[in-house]
């Protein structure tokens, strides 16, 4: 009894030991690693003699490495500075000749033809020309590639352009002459000496272009998240639950709701996904057209424009051999950057893929920057709004110069303004306008322009701020020798008001007529304005443009409206940017045509400032007394609230012909001060004069 | 103004409900145990219109898990006890088997004990530093005899790509976004004659793998891996036998072709042609190397890195400010061509004291290194420091393209013009170094001057900077380029979270200042979508009928969604609510909080939202059109009525809130304002600190703290639109209006300060204007304008 009570007693305790041991060892046992792992990893050893340890070179290795002769180029191998004699351009920048089409030619050359011609680096002289320009035609016979070319020199300074895949450039003998060529692929690709083209569709138009699709910053609730470009063509759009690969034969069982679209339509999904193979990358305009993010899996060419676009910001490139980590990716791809990706692709498209002379006039301004070294576009002017086209890398490289930039740069406008007060031809000197504008508290400067056929007085009325005449009539042949090296051609007077004067010390620049009628009040309140939108145009008076079904046309009025699309620049505040740019980057004929018909100018310059920041200008309180204080009107020179002439309604379709499509923006709202005709003391307001003078 | 705070709850208490039942639960006398139960954490956060009867058992099932624990306790006590009474136990045994036992059980006990002291003692070392880290020397490594006849790897494949030969799927899928790397044990690799492949590591590449080893790539398991680093050190070509350490390449045990294998080097090629990328075939392996010319570059595949200067660690040079410097250029480099050195002789000659062309001393003085000496004539100059007098420096091709200097160069603020035709600049896959340099061809040396010259004072200066800046950041030591290096690969493998030109290229100062606007594309939204009303409501039913009626006159409006705030009352039925023309929708929320009135519900479906509170019944039909349309023009502002401002107390030190009818504006109240929906999003998953909780708790400043994000992120400021300064609410006209209204003023300032200070700057914009129709009080017939019923403060 007692023994099997001892027995029991002690099967327990054995018992219990035993559950001990099993329970502590593999305790023991797991510490160690689930410890080791807890802490830092068993990493790269902390050697003992890590300070004894010698140095990857000899001391003095890194200074001798035995130096070795300049290299000649080697064959068949070019880059920029070995085939491209970037000196010749060095006198008057780059000056591009382009070689006539021989026989007849198909549309798009045609077009490439009309759009190297336009440039402002077009010359008709091939000594002249440091870049010439072959284009070659899709549709030439692979019989007929060698052409004589007298400039040839072994395709030294030729770009050999072509911008649909055609036979020649395979056969053609391109020596060491760049190629701008469609979708290359990698492999023949020169990185910095070839440029990368998109491929177009047939009928792609020569300018202005196609608007982009994207009507709104974040995509449209219920809106399929993947569309997939078709082989045939078209897109394939593809519902949000898939289990598998959509572009894999292999796991085609796929289901979701799926919809085919004909060719032509535009993919209306939140990410395209492309194929790598070549004929795909026609696809790829389209996503960017629609507003579509493009997904690029594994391309085996390169992107267009890549030496300057940077890509990341715009498209994924992912790799084709993991579906369902790109599908997860793109699924759990935060907000923010979808919408960022989203607006960047739209905004490349309609900077420099919407018309066959954007995609050309980009091609130059690439070899133009390369040409030009260090004042080349910094990278932030290619790829923000408004794009490197149309931020001039001559008016200058640091971005906290242009109106723009001022955001991403963390700077501000220059806090002051400079006036520029324009007599025309039978004008008075504006003795009272002077006063007014330079009692305003951010005036630095005023500039008279003096265009008058009489001589400008001797006396100025004394100011606060410094005064300056500028003769209209010697600046402008000076300018045009200066600029076009023809100077026996006279510009007329009235784009005269927007060179680029270089007396202009301030980003503001306050547009005035000698006759137009302001209270300091007025101007302070609107410079205060103008700091918050640096970009746009404020101003007094306004016009709105209009589509006349009688007319079949667009016409334009100065009636008070509700709404308004142009601010007269006889009285605006706008950036001295704009100066530069309506005189560099103009097509020659809309600045002739604007010349010959003075309220066109105002046109025209309103057109400019729309087409670039595609938003509408701001108006600001203009005091109604003013009206009554009008001077008599003067024939031939624009005028305070002018009815535009009917002989000047033409101007703005020709413009809008110009443009290729009608820039101008509609606001329906002004900006007041705060407190603007409020029932308040007027004690508390800090602009009560402009309401009554 | 009080409109706003209408919303909330009579009593500031956040739930009057539900405070008695917290203490009633039973479960809270199990202090120790409740902070591990967040199930009653949730009680109290459970909406209050639920049936008591799941509140009782919650407690319960928590009840019936503390007991399972009292449980296990009562066992293991149980065993204990035995173990003591264990040695009374034994006496009544037999000696003989007394003493077997005890030695038994003292055997096992010994045991047990020295287990523990092997398996526990040593890992508190390793804890605190380095036990798995065996105490090695290098010498000690093991040695590997290849034979002579073993594989060598086939030359690198000129045509390889990321996605022709990377093994993508060994990385596969990885929440982090972070590829993992594996290092390869070092070992001593000899030839069949026993003589050594190469040296067995440098001080350079030992610090390359322990930074490695040390980063957030690092693996140990060799299954895991997605990129292979080999610990033979091929830095330097010169130190290491060819043929033989490809066959030590091509004998590790995953090589496989090299796939996925990341090789570094620094210094290819040897005399008498040095080849521009590492000579050692190879395959298909990644070769970060300093010093690739475009022709033996693999674009998209390989990476450039820097040649790493040793004198960047030896030599402290401070960063020199901005300003003139002595010489405009010079050149430090002492092994040139003859003909380099006639063209910089010319150079000088041509421009006097600008220039400076150095070359080593002859007469050095004893105990000063060779590489720390330049001189000019008879003139010596210490090194680096020189190169800090100059604003631009030479960087010359020598033997090989990649040049240390070039570090040096970067490191004293001078701006490096480089000559080597074809020489691909470090990390230039992500590097924009026309921000930091100056390329030039080397036929066009003589030029170098005059195309310098060209180059406007103030770009120089960011140049400058910029150069200090990549020093800094990707030259600075072996870990910056090692980093760099995993980075890029990085961004290629999980190119949707890759770094932006920004992140690689901006320095800290720019990135600091600089706004990237979420809204940045131009673009008027169609008027035809219209917008979302979004109203917040507790149980003012009468009022919120009043206000959907007349939100629903605006023409523009497309939906109404009203956000049903209280908990305790249900919504009234369907058949009460007004009729109106566009869908109208309840959404119940589960907790009375102010967030949710910018929540992104899913039945937002316009971009335009207009927040609205439920007894803001003042505005006109006109008046939220004209908002509408304005927002349209301002897609990325907030477009509210009555403006407020923020100020500076000199006197206090800090913000203060202003509801003064001032001249100036920098925030709109939302209890009526127009705003993208993405600021909803925003607002309820980004926004920075504790500011949303804050807001929650306090009842208040929601609005405020809407402002403050919004201006944070686009940089701009509000519009105010129509003179009206305050929503006026009927029934709020018996609240004590004075001493109320300073408590919120207090408030409203201190939330103000809070705010400012979570954000770490103030956002919040001043502007002196407002949005008015064009022609507002214009000497116009009314009927012909377009919003002509507008005009009430």
């Amino acid at each position: 009894m007692q023994s099997w009570r001892r027995k029991s007693l002690w099967l327990a305790l054995s018992a219990s030991w035993l559950l001990i041991l099993l329970r502590v060892f593999p305790v023991l046992r797991l510490a160690e690693p689930a410890r080791r792992q807890a802490g830092a990893p068993q990493g790269w050893p902390r050697w003992l003699d890590a300070e004894l340890l010698q140095s990857f070179s000899q001391p003095g290795e890194l200074l001798e490495d035995g130096p070795q002769p300049p290299q000649a180029p080697r064959g068949g191998s070019c880059y920029r500075g070995a085939c491209f004699d970037a000196s010749r351009c060095r006198g008057g920048g780059l000056k591009v000749f382009v070689y006539p089409a021989v026989g007849p030619i198909s549309e798009t050359p045609r077009k490439v033809l009309t759009s190297i011609e336009g440039s402002r680096y077009h010359t008709a002289s091939a000594a002249e020309a440091c870049l010439l320009i072959l284009v070659l035609s899709p549709d030439t016979p692979a019989g007929e590639c060698h052409p004589e070319l007298p400039q040839w020199d072994g395709g030294k300074n030729h770009l050999v352009l072509s911008l649909h895949p055609a036979p020649c450039l395979r056969i053609f003998q391109l020596g060491q002459a760049m190629v701008a060529e469609a979708s290359p692929t990698m492999d023949t690709f020169r990185p910095g000496f070839d440029v990368a083209l998109p491929l177009l569709p047939e009928a792609h138009p020569l300018r202005g272009g196609a608007l982009g699709q994207l009507q709104q910053h974040s995509p449209l609730p219920g809106v399929a998240l993947i569309a997939m470009a078709e082989e045939r063509g078209g897109w394939r759009t593809v519902g949000t639950n898939f289990s598998a690969c959509p572009w894999d034969g292999r796991c085609e069982q796929d289901h979701g709701p799926k919809q085919t679209h004909p060719r032509a339509t535009l993919p209306n999904a939140t990410f395209c996904l492309i194929p790598g193979r070549n004929p795909d990358a026609l696809h790829f305009l389209q996503a960017l057209q629609a507003g579509c993010i493009p997904v690029l899996l594994s391309p085996r060419w390169e992107l267009p424009f890549s030496e300057v676009i940077d890509w990341t910001k715009a498209a994924v490139v992912a790799d084709e051999r993991l579906p369902l980590q790109v599908l997860a990716a793109l699924q759990e791809m935060p907000l923010t950057r979808v919408l960022a990706l989203r607006q960047q692709a739209q905004f490349l498209w309609d900077a420099y893929f919407s018309s066959v002379e954007k995609v050309i006039h980009t091609t130059l301004e690439i070899i133009q920057d390369r040409v030009s070294g260090a004042s080349a576009h910094p990278s932030l002017l290619w790829n923000s709004p408004p794009g490197a086209l149309l931020a001039l890398s001559t008016f200058s490289t640091s971005p906290s110069d242009f109106p723009f930039y001022h955001l991403q740069q963390g700077s501000r406008p220059l806090g002051r303004f400079s006036a520029l007060i324009w007599v025309g031809a039978l004008g008075q000197p504006p003795l009272k306008l002077i006063q007014a504008v330079a009692g305003a508290q951010h005036c630095a400067q005023i500039l008279v322009l003096w265009s008058s056929k009489k001589p400008p007085p001797p006396r100025w009325p004394e100011t606060a701020v410094p005064l300056t005449v500028l003769d209209g009539h010697r600046k402008r042949t000076r300018f045009c020798v200066m600029r076009e090296g023809r100077g026996t051609t006279l510009l007329s007077q009235a784009s005269d008001r927007f060179l680029p004067y270089s007396a202009i010390s301030t980003d503001a620049i306050l547009s005035l007529d000698a006759h137009s009628s302001l209270s300091t009040s007025e101007v302070d309140f609107a410079f205060m304005v103008w700091q918050s939108f640096p970009e746009r145009m404020v101003g007094f008076l306004t016009w709105s443009h209009f589509w006349d079904e009688t007319q079949g046309g667009w016409g334009y009025t100065g009636e008070r409206a509700n709404e308004f699309s142009m601010v007269l620049t006889s009285a605006a505040f706008y950036h001295r940017y704009y100066h530069t740019l309506f005189t560099h980057s103009l097509p020659k004929a809309l600045r002739t045509l604007a010349d010959e018909s003075p309220p066109c100018v105002e046109v025209l310059m309103n057109f400019l400032v729309a087409a670039v920041t595609k938003l509408p200008p701001i108006k600001v309180p203009y005091g109604p007394w003013h009206q009554e204080a009008k001077p008599p009107l003067v024939p031939g020179s624009p005028r305070l609230r002018s009815e535009p002439r009917p002989a000047a309604q033409d101007c703005i379709n020709q413009m809008a012909a110009g443009f290729g499509h009608m820039p101008l923006v509609s606001s329906r709202l002004r900006l007041d001060p705060v407190l603007f005709k409020d029932p308040v003391s007027v004690l508390r307001k800090k602009y009560r004069s402009l309401e009554k003078p | 103004m009080r409109g706003a705070l209408g919303v909330r709850p009579p009593s500031p208490v956040a739930c009057p409900g539900l405070p008695p039942l917290v203490p009633a639960l039973p479960a809270q006398r199990w202090r120790p145990g409740a902070p591990r139960h967040p199930t009653r954490a949730a009680v109290a956060r459970a909406p209050r219109h639920e049936p008591v009867t799941k509140r009782g058992a919650q407690p319960e099932a928590a009840v019936a898990e503390e007991c399972e624990e009292e449980a296990v306790g009562v066992i293991m006590c149980a065993s204990v006890k035995y173990n003591i009474r264990g040695p009374a136990l034994i006496p009544r045994m037999k000696t003989k088997h007394r003493i077997y036992y005890i030695t038994l059980f003292s055997i096992v006990l010994l045991g047990l004990i020295a287990t523990g002291m092997f398996q526990f003692w040593p890992h508190s070392i390793e804890s605190s530093g380095d036990w798995s880290v065996e105490k090695r020397s290098v010498r000690d490594v093991p040695l590997v005899r290849l034979p002579a006849d073993s594989p060598v790897p086939e030359r690198g494949d000129l045509s390889c790509r990321m996605h022709t030969c990377f093994d993508v799927y060994r990385c596969g899928f990885n929440p982090k976004n972070k590829i993992k790397v594996y290092i390869y044990p070092l070992k001593k690799y000899v030839g069949e004659a026993g003589v050594p492949v190469s040296s067995t590591i440098s001080r350079e590449y030992n610090e390359l793998l322990t930074a490695i080893s040390d980063s957030d790539y690092y693996t140990d398991d060799v299954t895991r891996a997605c990129l292979f680093v080999p610990s033979i050190d091929l830095l330097n070509q010169n130190s290491l036998r060819v043929k033989e350490t490809a066959q030590a390449l091509a004998q590790l045990s995953r090589w496989d072709r090299g796939t996925n294998h990341l090789l570094f080097n620094m210094l290819p090629g040897g005399p008498p042609d040095y080849n521009t990328a590492l000579d050692v075939p190879r395959d298909r392996a990644l070769l970060a190397g300093g010093g690739f010319s475009t022709w033996t570059y693999r674009q998209g595949y390989d990476v450039s890195i820097p040649v790493y200067s040793p004198l960047s660690a030896e030599v402290d040079l401070p960063e020199k400010g901005p300003g003139p410097r002595r010489y405009f250029l010079l050149s430090s480099q002492v092994a040139l061509h003859p003909e380099y050195r006639e063209d910089l002789a010319a150079l000088q000659a041509r421009h006097g004291e600008a220039v400076l062309v150095l070359d080593k001393c002859s007469n050095l003085s004893e105990g000063v290194p060779a590489a720390r000496r330049r001189c000019h004539q008879q003139q010596a100059f210490d090194y680096p420091q020189v190169l800090q007098e100059a604003t631009f420096c030479m960087v010359l091709r020598g033997a090989r393209l990649g040049q240390a200097v070039l570090s040096d160069v970067l490191r004293a603020g001078c701006v490096p013009v480089i000559i080597a035709d074809s020489y691909v600049l470090p990390f230039s896959e992500v590097l924009d170094w026309k921000r930091a340099s100056v390329v030039v061809p080397e036929e066009k040396m003589s030029d170098v001057y005059s195309i310098l010259q060209s180059i406007p004072r103030r770009q120089i200066e960011e140049m400058q900077r910029q150069a200090r800046w990549f020093w800094e950041a990707y030259f600075q030591s072996i870990k910056a380029i090692a980093l760099a290096t995993l980075q890029i690969i990085n961004d290629r493998i999980y190119p949707y979270a890759a770094i932006s030109y920004e992140d690689w290229n901006d320095p800290p100062a720019v990135k600091w200042g600089s706004v990237s606007n979420p809204l940045f594309l131009p673009l008027i939204p169609p008027q035809s979508q219209g917008f979302t009303a979004i109203v917040l409501t507790y149980d003012r039913v009468e009022s919120l009928f009043r206000v959907i009626t007349e939100v629903s006159k605006v023409p523009s409006l497309s939906k109404l969604l009203v956000v049903w705030n209280n908990q305790n009352k249900n919504p009234p039925e369907d058949s009460l609510w007004p009729k109106i023309r566009v869908p109208l929708k309840v959404v119940r929320t589960a907790e009375n909080k102010l967030s949710n009135r910018f929540f992104p519900y899913d039945e937002i479906e316009t971009e335009a939202v207009l927040a609205i509170d439920d007894d803001i019944i003042m505005l006109t039909s006109d008046e939220l059109q004209f908002g509408y349309e304005v927002w349209r023009e301002f897609p990325d502002r907030l477009v509210g009525y009555p403006g407020r401002l923020h100020l500076w107390d000199h006197e206090m030190n800090k913000w203060k809130y202003e509801s003064e009818w001032t001249n100036e504006v920098s925030m709109v109240l939302t209890g009526a304002a127009f705003y993208h929906k993405y600021f909803n999003y925003l607002y309820t998953y980004k926004m920075p600190g504790d500011i949303k909780n804050w807001v929650d708790a306090h009842m208040n400043c929601e609005d405020i703290a809407m402002n403050f994000l919004v201006a944070n992120v686009t940089g701009k400021a509000v519009i105010k639109v129509t003179p009206r300064k305050k929503f006026k609410c009927p029934e709020c006209t018996a609240i004590d209006g004075l001493s109320l209204d300073q408590t919120h003023m207090v408030e409203r300032s201190e939330c103000i300060n809070k705010f400012a200070s979570v954000f770490g700057t103030m956002p919040l914009k001043v502007v002196e204007h407002r949005a008015d129709p064009v022609l507002y009080k214009d000497d116009f017939p009314e009927k012909l304008k377009s919003f002509p019923n507008i005009g009430s403060l």
